[in-house]
């Protein structure tokens, strides 16, 4: 499939976004698969959007938000949490288990966090695929 | 009409090694609606922009892609380049290939950059203008609070020229917790009189807020006073309500030896008092502080403490120790004034589980074991400074519920990224200063003073605001009325109005909406369209992947 090994990731412009343009400031390396659209709040992320991903074949699917408790629209972070927990559940009960929905929550100033997160999620990826 | 896009590709003076642009621009040129790609190195310089410019005009582009920087950099350039060119702002679409390509990765990247201008190029052919609007704004500010906070707040607001009014509950100004701590030097006395003598600043005491409507620049405040209702309008509003304080470890243990021993146990205030009041020869020989019984001490308690010990060490010369589990000193000085504090003589007994307070022959006992001594240490105090520790007053709740804004778990206001939105609140064109936040100390209070001066000013001194016209927007024939959107809405943003059809309809206020989508995404007739992050331009993005 076109999009088989790429990461999704959907960065809220208040905290993925910039995390993500912090780590190449400062040159920290991440996978080479993960393709980043920015949205103004994670809780803007949808179903739809999450499914569309793996529908066009993509491995796995990020949601960057903020921290908990520090949405800067208030519960966009735990909606988005609420959505990506409802896809990967969705992954299962159709039988797609080599593929995952994760959430990250995550501060503008955490670069290094915006990194374990890519570098964790390809290794999810990698169990999933060695497991049967 | 078939698009005409126009892809410029800025090489940021050669800070992108690892991608071939020659390959790139070919990629990208054959694209379809591509028209033309460009190569820069200067795209954000007034050079490439000047280029630019003539170059969307000569090639009569409708629509750009720009492959640079992120667009948390130069976005806001490269709109006005377009906009300079006569087409809408919102037309632009950005790849980031330099945070998130170039700099990322090592080794060649130019098959991801090109992916990335892609992404780019499949969103922006479905993007659509948005204009923008000029609203008048009031220049009135609101402060609520008397305190410390609001007065600063309030004198350096009418020091920029804005007409600021004070609303404050009780019936006289300065009656705040916050002032126990040293106010470098600012006499509290001095600043109430100033506001009063201030031409530009309104004083109503005994006031309260009976209901916010509303946008920023166009809030409208029922004020009472009185019994008499009043409703005038604000273009912004400062919440400066402060805290109140409690002793801890809270009335059981504490009250007790106060009853049993009424001179032996003392707040901070009312040793203020003592220490300027008391004569010589009742001066105390032993006293002791409580710090950090709760794991998480204040701020200002500690300030107060160590301002204190000193005091009572330098004034009285009597035994200090301070019993505590830390003392934090992430407040600015407080380092310094520790050594300071230590180097006098005041003994810091740092206990790991709480002190034992009882009452020995009508004197304070404590009890505690000594971590550093691995000893028990046990003080007969002839007086004993109880721990305070900040919390909300009783207003914060009301007020919150009817700004329609977030209290942490304290009970206190909830605060923004502190670096990017000190002051903020979600609801815009409302701003927090000081205590009513939780653990603040004095220096915070005057720095969140400043930002908050800064903010007000870049909101109301320009006397407009420019706003982008519904950037999103509810289809009225879609809108089935189910208040979702009305209930989620994070900014209050959201309203229902009776529609041309005579039926009932959402509809959202440009002035009040900061954008998020969070409305768009859980709409469940899908009647919400978000310019720019559309359903169909996010997917447009994915289908571009690969």
């Amino acid at each position: 499939m076109m999009m088989d090994g790429i990461i999704v990731a959907f960065c809220c412009e208040r905290s993925g976004y910039p995390a993500a343009d912090l780590a190449g400031r400062l040159r920290l390396h991440y996978p080479e698969n993960l393709r980043v659209i920015r949205v103004p709040c994670a809780g803007r992320v949808d179903v739809i959007h999450i499914m569309k991903a793996f529908e066009m074949g993509a491995s796995a699917v990020v949601v960057l938000g903020c921290e908990e408790g520090a949405c800067h629209h208030m519960t966009g972070n735990t909606r988005a949490r609420e959505r990506v927990r409802y896809c990967d559940t969705m992954l299962r009960e159709v039988g797609i288990e080599k593929r995952t929905a994760v959430m990250v929550n995550i501060s503008p100033n955490a670069p290094h966090k915006f990194v374990t997160a890519a570098v964790e999620t390809s290794k999810i990826l990698e169990d999933l695929r060695e497991a049967r | 009409m078939e698009a005409r896009i126009g892809v410029l590709i800025c090489d940021c003076g050669q800070g992108m090694q690892n991608i071939d642009f020659g390959a790139l621009a070919r990629q990208a040129a054959d694209l379809p609606g591509v028209t033309s790609v460009n190569l820069s190195s200067d795209l954000c310089l007034d050079e490439g922009t000047k280029k630019m410019v003539s170059l969307i005009k000569d090639e009569n582009l409708d629509r750009v892609v720009i492959a640079a920087c992120s667009p948390d950099m130069k976005e806001h350039i490269f709109r006005d380049m377009l906009e300079k060119a006569g087409l809408n702002g919102n037309l632009l679409s950005m790849a980031n290939i330099r945070e998130q390509c170039s700099w990322a990765h090592d080794g060649e990247v130019t098959d991801k950059a090109a992916d990335l201008l892609r992404m780019a190029i499949g969103r922006v052919r479905l993007l659509r203008p948005v204009e923008h609007r000029e609203f008048p704004v009031s220049t009135e500010v609101l402060v609520v609070g008397g305190g410390f906070s609001a007065i600063s707040t309030a004198l350096r607001l009418s020091g920029v020229g804005l007409r600021t009014t004070v609303l404050e509950s009780e019936p006289v100004l300065g009656e705040g917790a916050g002032e126990k701590e040293d106010l470098h030097g600012l006499d509290r006395g001095s600043m109430i009189a100033a506001a009063e003598r201030d031409g530009n600043i309104d004083i109503l005491t005994c006031a309260r807020i009976a209901s916010v409507e509303g946008a920023p620049g166009d809030f409208t405040v029922t004020m009472r006073t009185d019994g008499t209702e009043t409703a005038r309008k604000f273009g912004a509003i400062v919440l400066a309500t402060g805290f109140r304080t409690e002793l801890t470890p809270g009335p059981d243990a504490l009250i007790d030896a106060r009853e049993l021993c009424s001179a032996g146990v003392v707040s901070q205030e009312q040793l203020l008092g003592m220490l300027s009041n008391l004569g010589l020869e009742a001066r105390p020989a032993i006293v002791g502080f409580l710090l950090d019984l709760a794991d998480e001490n204040s701020r200002f308690t500690t300030l107060a403490t160590l301002n204190n010990a000193l005091a009572v060490k330098s004034r009285w010369g009597s035994e200090v120790y301070v019993f505590c589990k830390d003392v934090k000193v992430d407040s600015e000085g407080t380092e310094r004034l520790y050594r300071e504090t230590r180097e006098c003589g005041v003994v810091f007994l740092k206990c790991d589980s709480a002190p034992e307070v009882t009452v020995d022959n009508g004197k304070v006992r404590v009890e505690a074991r000594d971590v550093f001594l691995g000893d028990d240490a046990a003080i007969t105090c002839d007086l004993l400074v109880a721990e305070e520790l900040p919390f909300p007053v009783q207003e914060t709740e009301v007020l919150g519920s009817m700004f329609g804004v977030r209290l942490d778990s304290g009970g206190f206001y909830q605060d923004e990224n502190v670096h990017l939105y000190p002051v903020d609140s979600e609801r815009k064109g409302v701003f927090f200063v000081g205590g009513c936040r939780g653990n603040w100390d004095i220096v915070r209070v005057l720095t969140d003073v400043s930002s908050v001066v800064t903010s007000v000013c870049g909101l109301l001194c320009p006397g407009s605001i420019q706003v982008d016209v519904e950037k999103v927007r509810v289809d009225p024939q879609k809108c089935v009325a189910c208040l979702t959107c009305i209930r989620v809405c994070p900014h209050s943003a959201i309203q229902l109005v009776r529609v041309d059809s005579g039926r009932d309809a959402a509809v959202i206020s440009d002035l009040a909406c900061d954008a998020c989508g969070v409305c768009a995404a859980i709409c469940p007739a899908k009647a919400i369209e978000f310019e720019g992050y559309r359903d169909d331009e996010i997917l447009a993005q994915i289908e571009a992947v690969g």
